[in-house]
């Protein structure tokens, strides 16, 4: 049962198991402080270890503004914290904490493929050696048995945005953060690119936090899906999704999906109303 | 290929080896074609031109003499030519090493530290502009008639522009590859080692292919001022003895010399930053 | 009170702070290290000649301006015709670039005794020296710029019958106007330079004359105040260049 309240995320599953992460209160303003710009307004939010939770919201709703803070970037203004198993995290201590791949996949064109997936590994301290056997380790899981020695021109998106999710995989932390990394891809891809994301996700039982603009990937994806409003953006409502997991892909046409997404498009729609009002149109 | 069986295959492939079916032009046409087209062709006709047109228009030897004449004066005068060669190479190249390190340690000091940049750079920046070359005379007053004077020419001139492109191409860095390293927890050194150099190489490398033309340039005006081997001298010798073919002579030898240092810096660009034409 | 304000703004504070530093340390290391006169002399010393002088280098700097400058155009308007050219007639290209780019190997300054040569130690060969300095640079840059435009845009001309002359002008030329600019950016200061030496090898007039002259006299502050005032002369035809660059180039 969905709850439609901006703020209380609650459901009877949540609360039982422990919390990954947590959001309290969090806001963030850019510009000048008499009339500033709210990016994030009041986000509560809270992510129990080992889920997979899928973000929706229109363009510029500030979602890649909430990763950032996520991640350690920017720091929340001071009204609110974010909680890493249950410990607050001053600014900046996130850094390092979180493995976040964001949208692009901001792969170094100097370095192979293999070298690329253990670019974060360098960056913690493990020597190069170790790093790269335990990287071509994860090549044949993520299809790209072969390539280890290429370099990010010579492969096609596809592959490159595996190489970037092998990266994000290799950065042993609880908390995935992935910012729309299947969006420049075509359908047929994007919906292999799903399925095989499940499988990894199932064997390897990180917490992942999942944005997408894509409804039908929210809703496949996702234990459970958190919609949130237009600029200033903050969390509308949150749905959990009882289908049954391991996610078949018919389970797209079947009716208790269609079910869930008629409920979460007419709060988008409710959404989309308001920011095309705002706008005049 | 796929369309034929595997039979067929087999024996167009033997046939192939064998020479008897032809696959296309042989490899002495396509390297004879190649050489056709390439620069090198292309110089050659022209100096074939060049001694052609000298004799058909009866060109006078103090205005332009033929290849064949330079090429003749350079040998009788090689020891010279091989000397002073060397010694104009010798001040180039350690005035631009010299003068590149400085400048990639200064770019990336201004690169890392604001304070520096905002009051310092914009000065840098004017001076490009200056004619640096006209401070020869300087340079030779203070230095005397030294090698160290050349090659402080030649750092002088190669400083301003490998300081100014490694800014540049550290200040390029894609800020959301500097986000991501920093998600994993990158800081300072790691950034810099792993992220901003090896991203800013390619704008690095251009400032070098300038610096390196304008370390030649100021090792001959530099021996303007005062030496007593060099091609700088010989072609000033050439000029207050009004010998026109010895003239060439030299300018013949400082092109080959350019070319082959510039030669040089793109041959090193291919090596390192190979990557940047797919990026 | 607004000027200061304008200066701030500009950034102009940290530099004016830089250069008082510098002025500082100059003067400091001649009264340290007891450096003599000939060596480095006092900025007073400079100024005291700057302006007795004032008269004969403003004279020279103007020769050597109308040298530049005439060389510029001469250079600019050859190099851009020329790369038209080679962009009409394709095989003119083939032919013609190696041979560019083999005289162009040659550094610059070893062309001038060449040129006295032919052109006398007039401003003749100060205008041919420069000319042919710019013009390269405007040639690669305006062959670079002039293959941007998108076949597809080619095609689509061709394809209202337009003929190679007129895709030139009306699709090519325009879209090569920023690489254009760029090296009639780089050229400018560089015509400056290729002038000043040039003189210091030969001329009747002009700042390099002046600098030679002084060198042969071993009067070593007037050797200072002809770097200064030539480069004062390129800072400030510099920042005249960027001030129209910015005027003219405000759509960009």
């Amino acid at each position: 049962m969905p709850t439609t309240t901006a703020g209380a995320p609650l459901s009877i599953q949540s609360t039982t198991a422990p919390a990954q992460l947590e959001l309290v209160n969090v806001w963030k303003r850019f510009g000048d402080p008499a009339a500033p710009t709210i990016a994030v307004r009041e986000v509560d939010l809270r992510i129990p270890k080992g889920e997979f939770v899928t973000l929706v919201g229109p363009s510029g709703c500030g979602k890649s503004t909430l990763f950032n803070m996520i991640a350690g970037l920017i720091a929340p203004d001071n009204d609110g914290s974010i909680l890493l198993d249950n410990v607050p995290q001053p600014d900046g201590k996130l850094l390092g904490k979180v493995s976040f791949m964001p949208q692009r996949d901001l792969l170094f064109p100097w370095r192979t493929v293999l070298d690329n997936a253990i670019i974060a590994l360098e960056v913690e301290g493990v020597p190069r050696r170790e790093a790269r056997k335990r990287a071509e380790a994860m090549f044949p899981e993520f299809g790209l048995k072969g390539f280890e020695y290429h370099y990010p021109q010579q492969l096609s998106g596809g592959m490159r945005q595996r190489v970037a999710l092998m990266r994000t995989f290799l950065f042993e932390r609880d908390l995935l953060l992935l910012d729309e990394p299947f969006g420049a891809l075509d359908a047929l891809t994007r919906a292999k690119m799903q399925s095989w994301l499940l499988d990894i996700w199932a064997r390897r039982k990180r917490t992942v936090l999942f944005i997408t603009h894509d409804i039908d990937e929210a809703i496949f994806l996702g234990d459970r899906v958190l919609v949130m409003t237009s600029r200033p953006g903050t969390i509308k409502c949150e749905e959990i999704i009882d289908l049954p997991r391991p996610r078949d892909p018919a389970l797209v046409t079947s009716a208790q999906f269609t079910t869930i997404k008629r409920r979460l498009l007419d709060v988008i729609e409710e959404e989309s109303m308001k920011s095309f009002a705002s706008e005049g149109l | 290929m796929s369309a034929l069986s595997d039979r067929a295959q087999k024996a167009l492939l033997a046939g192939l080896r064998s020479g008897a079916v032809a696959a296309g032009p042989s490899w002495q046409r396509r390297l004879l074609t190649g050489f056709l087209r390439s620069p090198l062709a292309s110089m050659i006709a022209l100096a074939l031109l060049w001694e052609f047109a000298t004799i058909a228009f009866a060109v006078p030897r103090r205005a332009l003499p033929p290849p064949s004449a330079v090429f003749a004066d350079a040998w009788t005068v090689r020891a010279d030519l091989l000397a002073s060669f060397g010694r104009t190479l010798l001040e180039t190249l350690l005035g631009f090493v010299a003068g590149s390190l400085l400048g990639c340690l200064s770019g990336i000091t201004f690169a890392y530290v604001r304070t520096l940049e905002r009051s310092v750079f914009p000065l840098f920046v004017i001076s490009q502009s200056m004619p640096v070359v006209a401070f020869g005379a300087l340079v030779v007053i203070w230095f005397g008639n030294t090698l160290l004077a050349k090659v402080v020419m030649a750092l002088f001139l190669s400083f301003l522009p490998v300081t100014v492109n490694t800014l540049r191409g550290l200040k390029g860095v894609d800020p959301q590859r500097i986000g991501l390293m920093r998600s994993f927890g990158a800081r300072g050194f790691t950034l810099f080692a792993k992220l901003a150099w090896p991203w800013a190489l390619p704008q690095v490398m251009v400032g070098l292919k300038v610096a390196i033309s304008l370390s030649l340039i100021g090792s001959i005006v530099g021996e303007w001022f005062g030496e007593t081997v060099g091609l700088g001298v010989m072609l000033l010798q050439a000029m207050y003895t009004e010998d026109m073919t010895r003239l060439w002579t030299v300018i013949v030898a400082c092109g080959l010399m350019g070319s082959a240092l510039y030669g040089l810096i793109s041959l090193i660009e291919r090596r390192l930053v190979w990557w940047r034409s797919a990026s | 009170m607004v000027a200061f304000r304008k200066l701030t703004k500009a950034g102009a504070v940290p530099v004016l702070i830089t250069l008082l530093i510098f002025v500082a340390a100059w003067e400091g290391a001649i009264a340290l290290f007891h450096i003599p006169d000939f060596v480095l002399p006092h900025l007073a010393q400079i100024a005291v000649r700057l302006s007795s002088d004032s008269h004969l280098l403003a004279d020279a700097l103007a020769a050597t301006l109308s040298e530049s400058l005439g060389g510029f155009v001469i250079g600019a308007v050859l190099g851009l015709a020329i790369a038209s050219l080679m962009v009409l007639i394709v095989p003119l290209e083939r032919s013609l670039l190696p041979v560019a780019v083999a005289i162009n190997s040659v550094p610059i300054v070893a062309y001038v005794p060449v040129t006295l040569v032919w052109f006398g130690i007039g401003p003749a060969s100060k205008l041919a020296l420069v000319a042919l300095s710019t013009g390269f640079v405007v040639l690669i840059n305006a062959l670079h710029g002039l293959k941007q435009a998108e076949t597809g845009a080619i095609d689509l001309m061709r394809s209202f019958g337009a003929s190679r002359l007129s895709i030139l002008r009306r699709l090519q030329l325009p879209a090569a106007m920023p690489s254009v600019v760029n090296g009639l950016r780089v050229a400018i200061p560089r015509s400056m330079i290729v002038a000043i030496v040039s003189e210091m090898l030969g001329a009747y007039r002009g700042i390099g004359r002046i600098i030679f002259e002084s060198t042969q006299q071993v009067d070593n502050l007037g050797v200072w105040v002809a770097v200064l005032s030539a480069s004062l002369a390129s800072v400030l035809l510099y920042t005249a260049l960027v001030w129209i660059d910015r005027k003219l180039v405000w759509w960009n």
